[in-house]
């Protein structure tokens, strides 16, 4: 049994213990057997780490046994430079969201955690596994966990959301699902390196094939304008699935695209690349202009995933290193910003029982300390240079100005994806304004009380990865350099044979 | 001696005063206010100071260096090995660089001071002082970086600073109960990153085509292209290298007019007013704004080539000339709205605007020294102003607040604005050294001889006419329109605030101003009378001979420097910042150095704007606002001229009347009735969901009933059963279509693998 396998199935641990507790006495002793089991997983994710060799290109730490060997199913897992940086951030996210629960949370407490431990089992699972068949066992199991998440502990209308988050994702994993089944068992493997490796054999379907993927993963990202479960999603879930769902559940999508569509289809990914692009750049300017007329603090985060998100797609499907190392970086930085604003919007929530922006205003007075770093994770959020979501930005919006498979007028995308920059400051600065600044009239707001201990250390651990990949990124390009090199190599190759 | 290694404590040292007021400050001045006080607003301007005293050993550094430009490396920034795109975190000590941060530091400390007096009593004086020195921080970052990405880094920042300092007062309301302080920040801010858009483009088309972001080897790739005549390929796009640059320089000019608030962007910097004073001395005068310029001038090798290349923004006008209009539009522009103002800021605040536009034309000229020179003396005279108003807004505060007491509480709701110059009057015997250096700071801004004004302006427009010829012609009668427009606004108000007799019991009781206050005035005030030396021109024959020998040493393929000696005093800032601005034009053997030209005072140009000053003043003065107004609610007798017209900027009514709320409807329907009502409610929830619907039955029954074989069947059963069950449970449908959907695509799968074979 390899790390991988361990550090995946390490909440599985935290979940048994869970459940041997009493039922109902010790709360306590679950929240911090919770925690406990979150810290070790990301513990173990930095010895992934310590033990990860940058200057490789292929999979790393490889478990490989045969699981159903009749249809060529094996258990693989493995990590190279696309999925390191994503198993650090489910370890983080999960960490932090688990912590963030602790006042929140308090009916059917083992339950809860129990399935936040389970959905990481799910997303380090599609992270790690090379096994198609494999990584969608872990793919569609994210979606229970998530389902009860949001179905039992999420606001009013909870029952809705999660049934049509249910039912949105499934359907669209169905046609991976038929893609798979497909590549599968025509070549007799499920192996994705031997598949890449022997990707002519289905290379006349891989215009078909690359939609069946596509889809899926557009679906989760969301890519407009498959995005109308998350609005439902992200507001009716609790504050530590809303950190989840945007901070790791997201990636999951951006992150099919960069491992399977990009060296399965290169060709068709060169192909589809200015249509991905054209919606990529509309859910830029859509996302942020949809999120300015919320009125509802939490739906405007919601929806500026979108906006978000929109940036990561466009850089990935630049298909240059600059584009693809930016949209992964990006796609961090969203989950760690974005994961900020729904802790912070959390923490308001908790004491007000109201998201309403109308019900705000001059909070900066009552809660100084929490108001400055709300201030810091917004501007992350803008793009501010010097802190982490520029970098992403920019390397993005470089890499898809230089884009060979977005044609000669990529510039056009680009200044296009740019307007992004200046409806986020519109949308973001409004909120701020309207929530921190302004007089403070609301006498319920006089009542507010800054943040406390607990969620001082949680903003923290935020903020330090917001200053750190804002001013030394570097350590984390390193870290997907020599894979994302090859990848660019694979597709760069395509691109340069279209018409 | 060399102070390079010291260059990065320029930077640490306002990060320390940073965390010094942001951490421990407030408990200072909680603690004990005038001590705590005095601790907050110390630590913070001797911060300011180091940083300045730092720059002058690097001023020192670079002299004993041969002006050679150094670099000093902090650390790796962004570095993506395998696209070989690499941006440091490094300095560029040049003589360009370290000017600017003489001025930011210098300008800087003294406005933090004076910041020490005007903040007196504020609930948040530890937070001002926090922002004061984050701007420094900033400011530096952007005047002293080694690329563009590190100077847009300072630029988004100063404007991040900008954004916290103008809603400093964010709790504020105006009568109507809009948080207008809050708005201005926010206009500020997005009013810039329209700019920042551009910047961002124009840096990714400048790593494309040089391959870096760092400003030596981008302007010397720069020039080796230009002068092979290699064309630019990146990605599937293939240019010009003229016309590359033009799209570059077009763009760069668009982020100036955010930062430097030009038109069409200017809007946002009159608001900005909003803010404490010496924030609008300090980031709305002397420094921030100008970093448009600096921007200008730290690539005046991409301009030059773009001059030399003859390619043109949309085929109209090149993108120098273009810089040059802009600014010439601006000047004239904003010195017309000037007069229109009451309120005592605003008039300066469009005073800026003006100037600013002044220094845009001049290096939209090639006049880079120029531009530097008035960028400096408007530093001096422009923070003079600003502070001198502060103090008479702090003297007219007092006063009211003293015939508020006097009298009872009846006056306490009136809405008495102090920085409405209708209500003032007569202050210069209430406050004689506030009016003597702001008389000192309005005829240097006005352009009257010796004081330093006069100096760089007359360069400029001695550099427009002096290259006439196309748009300079053009520039030259629209800067001296301005320059009229400039003494005539300045008149007027001198006359409105310190003349006359008090118009408001308020100004009665006005008082001079505290020491903290009063001192950087006149610091400010001497080097407003002095600034002139910095760049002192030839005169006459001197300037021939002066002329004649430059060029001869560069005939004899000589450094210009050489001839340092022979210029003395006169011309140090040209010589000083030719080590740092290039000057060439492209001849028969390629790209030929040329030294910048020696600056001569042109007697006829220096004449007429000198005439016109006077006249300008005088007409203000004597003509206008002779006896007029007398009390504070007499019309300006300027109000029945076409003048007044201005006084409805039109940008602004365009901006905030059509496209803010044309936004907000788009939004409103976007979100509300597009996104949800249809994409949401109706598509989702009755089209999907049916399809789902009609789906899953025909997967359940069709299919089933069918029969197409055993497993098909067995499937088809099992799914009907499950759904039956399902139906039951309370928690609706949706997960009987999903059970559906999924089964029924197992079934079409085994069909699709094992009937198609």
């Amino acid at each position: 049994m390899g790390l991988l396998t361990i550090v995946t199935f390490l909440p599985l641990l935290g979940i048994i213990w869970i459940l041997l507790q009493d039922k109902e006495k010790d709360d306590e002793r679950v929240k911090r057997i919770a925690l406990g089991t979150s810290i070790v997983t990301f513990i173990a994710t930095i010895v992934v780490l310590a033990l990860y060799d940058k200057s490789e290109a292929g999979l790393q730490l490889v478990d490989r046994v045969s699981w159903i060997p009749a249809w060529g199913i094996e258990y693989h897992m493995g990590v190279d430079g696309l999925s390191i940086l994503h198993i650090l951030l489910t370890s983080f996210i999960s960490m932090l969201a688990i912590a963030s629960s602790f006042p929140i949370i308090k009916q059917q407490v083992k339950q809860y955690y129990s399935f936040l431990l389970a959905l990481e089992i799910g997303m380090m699972g599609v992270f790690l596994a090379q096994d198609l068949f494999l990584f969608y066992v872990f793919w569609e199991f994210t979606l229970v966990p998530m389902y009860f998440l949001i179905g039992i502990w999420g606001g009013k209308d909870r029952v809705y959301a999660s049934i049509k988050f249910f039912l949105y994702t499934m359907a669209g994993s169905l046609l991976m699902l038929l893609a798979i089944l497909y590549m599968g068992i025509t070549n007799g493997t499920f192996s994705l390196p031997d598949l890449i490796a022997g990707r002519a054999a289905f290379a006349s379907a891989q215009n078909l094939l690359f939609v069946g993927f596509a889809v899926a993963f557009a679906i989760k990202v969301p890519v407009f304008p498959f995005h109308s479960w998350l609005p439902d999603a992200h507001t009716q879930a609790p504050t530590a699935g809303s950190i989840i769902l945007a901070g790791v559940l997201l990636k999951m999508g951006t992150y099919g695209f960069v491992r399977f569509n990009l060296p399965l289809f290169p060709e068709a990914s060169a192909h589809y690349a200015p249509t991905i692009a054209v919606l990529a750049i509309i859910g830029i300017i859509y996302g942020a202009i949809v999120s300015f007329a919320q009125r509802d603090v939490k739906k405007l985060v919601a929806y500026s995933s979108i906006s978000h998100l929109g940036f990561v797609m466009l850089g990935i499907f630049s298909l240059n290193a600059q584009g693809i190392q930016g949209g992964i970086l990006q796609g961090i930085n969203h989950g760690i910003s974005t994961g900020a604003l729904f802790f912070i919007v959390g923490i308001i929530y908790e004491q007000r029982h109201t998201r309403e922006i109308s019900e705000f205003g001059g909070v900066w007075m009552a809660m100084p300390v929490y108001s400055v770093l709300s201030l810091i994770v917004v501007l992350s959020s803008m793009g501010l240079p010097g802190l982490n979501g520029f970098v992403g930005e920019f390397t993005i919006l470089l890499g898809s100005i230089g884009a060979a498979s977005l044609g000669p007028n990529a510039w056009i995308y680009t200044a296009f994806a740019t307007t992004g920059v200046i409806l986020a400051a519109v949308y973001l600065l409004w909120m701020f304004q309207r929530v921190f600044m302004g007089p403070l009239d609301n006498p319920e707001n006089k009542k507010l009380r800054d943040i406390n201990k607990g969620e001082l250390a949680i903003m923290l651990a935020f903020l330090l990865f917001v200053f750190w990949i804002g001013i030394a990124p570097s350590g984390y390009f390193a870290l997907m350099d020599a894979s994302v090199a090859e990848l660019v190599k694979t597709v760069g190759s395509a691109v340069a044979s279209l018409p | 001696m060399n102070a390079f290694a010291l260059a990065p404590l320029v930077l640490g040292l306002p990060i320390l005063g940073v965390l010094f007021n942001g951490f421990v400050g407030r408990r200072f001045v909680e603690a004990d206010r005038s001590v705590g006080e005095k601790w907050s607003g110390w630590a913070a301007s001797i911060m300011a100071l180091s940083a300045f005293v730092i720059v002058v050993l690097l001023y020192f550094s670079l002299q004993a260096n041969g002006h050679h430009a150094e670099i000093v490396p902090m650390m790796d920034w962004i570095s993506i090995p395998s696209a070989n795109f690499h941006i440091p975190w490094a300095m560029q000590i040049d003589t360009l660089s370290v000017t600017m941060m003489l001025v930011v530091t210098g300008v800087g400390s003294l406005i933090h001071i004076y910041a020490i007096g005007y903040m007196h009593g504020d609930p948040n004086f530890s937070r001002f002082f926090t922002y004061l020195n984050l701007f420094l921080f900033f400011m530096l970052i952007l005047v002293s970086g080694n690329n563009y990405l590190m100077l847009f880094v300072g630029w988004e920042g100063v404007g991040l600073c900008s954004f916290l300092l103008i809603g400093f007062w964010f709790d504020r309301t105006n009568e109507k109960g809009e948080a207008m302080n809050a708005n201005a920040a926010r206009k500020a801010f997005v009013a810039n990153r329209v700019g920042d858009l551009a910047m961002i483009l124009a840096m990714s088309l400048t790593f494309w085509t040089f391959g870096t972001l760092n400003f030596e080897p981008v302007f010397d790739s720069a020039v080796e292209m230009f002068h092979s005549g290699a064309m630019v390929h990146f990605g599937a796009f293939s240019a010009s290298l003229g016309g590359v640059l033009t799209a570059i320089t077009a763009l760069f000019l668009v982020g100036a007019t955010g930062k430097s608030a030009q038109i069409p962007l200017l809007v946002w910097l009159p608001d900005a007013m909003a803010g404490p004073t010496p924030v609008s001395a300090l980031i709305h005068a002397a420094t921030m704004v100008t970093s448009g310029i600096y921007l200008i001038v730290r690539s005046n090798v991409l301009f030059e080539i773009v001059r030399e290349s003859h390619a043109l923004v949309l085929g109209v006008i090149s993108s120098p000339d273009l810089v040059a209009l802009v600014g010439a539009l601006t000047a004239v522009y904003a010195g017309l709205i000037a007069f229109t103002q009451f309120d005592i800021k605003k008039v300066l605040a469009y005073s800026t605007v003006s100037q600013l536009g002044f220094m845009i034309a001049a290096v939209g000229m090639g006049a880079y020294v120029a531009g530097m020179f008035h960028l400096i003396t408007h530093a001096f005279f422009k923070a003079l102003l600003f502070m001198g108003s502060g103090s008479v807004i702090h003297g007219m505060e007092h006063g009211h607040h003293h015939i508020s007491h006097g009298h009872g509480h009846d006056n306490h709701h009136d809405h008495f604005d102090p920085q409405d110059m209708r209500t003032m009057g007569g202050l210069r015997h209430h406050m004689p050294t506030t009016f003597w250096t702001y008389l000192v700071g309005s005829l240097a801004l006005a352009g009257i001889v010796p004081l330093a004004g006069f100096w760089s302006k007359d360069e400029i427009l001695a550099h427009a006419s002096a290259n006439s010829g196309g748009i300079n012609t053009v520039v030259y009668i629209l800067l001296t329109i301005a320059a009229f427009c400039t003494a005539f606004y300045m008149a007027r108000q001198v006359k409105m605030v310190f003349f006359g007799e008090p118009r408001h019991k308020a100004a009665e009781h006005a008082h001079e101003s505290p020491r903290t206050m009063t001192m950087p005035l006149v610091i400010l005030a001497i080097l407003a009378i002095l600034g002139g030396l910095l760049n002192f021109p030839h005169f006459g024959a001197e300037a021939e001979a002066a002329h004649g020998a430059e060029t001869a040493v560069v005939a004899a393929g000589e450094h210009a420097a050489e001839v340092e000696s022979a210029g003395g005093l006169n011309l140090a800032l040209e010589h000083w910042l030719e080590h740092s601005i290039a000057s060439f034009h492209l001849t028969e053997e390629g790209v030929v150095e040329m030294p910048h030209t020696p600056t001569t005072l042109q007697i006829p140009v220096a004449t007429i704007s000198s005439v016109l000053a006077i006249a300008a003043i005088a007409i203000a003065y004597f003509l206008v606002y002779g006896s007029r107004p007398k009390t504070a609610d007499e019309r300006d007798p300027l109000q029945a001229t076409p003048i007044w017209w201005m006084a409805v900027l039109p940008l602004n009514t365009l901006y905030m009347g059509y496209i803010v709320p044309a936004f907000n409807r788009l939004a409103e329907w976007a979100a509300h009735t597009l996104d949800w009502a249809f994409w949401h409610d109706f598509v989702h929830d009755n089209i999907i969901r049916n399809i789902f619907v009609g789906f899953a039955n025909f997967a359940s029954n069709v299919l089933d009933a069918q029969g197409v074989d055993g497993i098909v069947n067995g499937s088809g059963s099992v799914a009907r059963w499950l759904a039956n069950q399902i139906r039951r449970s309370q928690t609706g449908y949706a997960r009987n279509y999903a059970l559906s959907v999924f089964l029924g695509t197992v079934v079409l799968l085994a069909y699709f693998l094992f009937m198609a074979r």
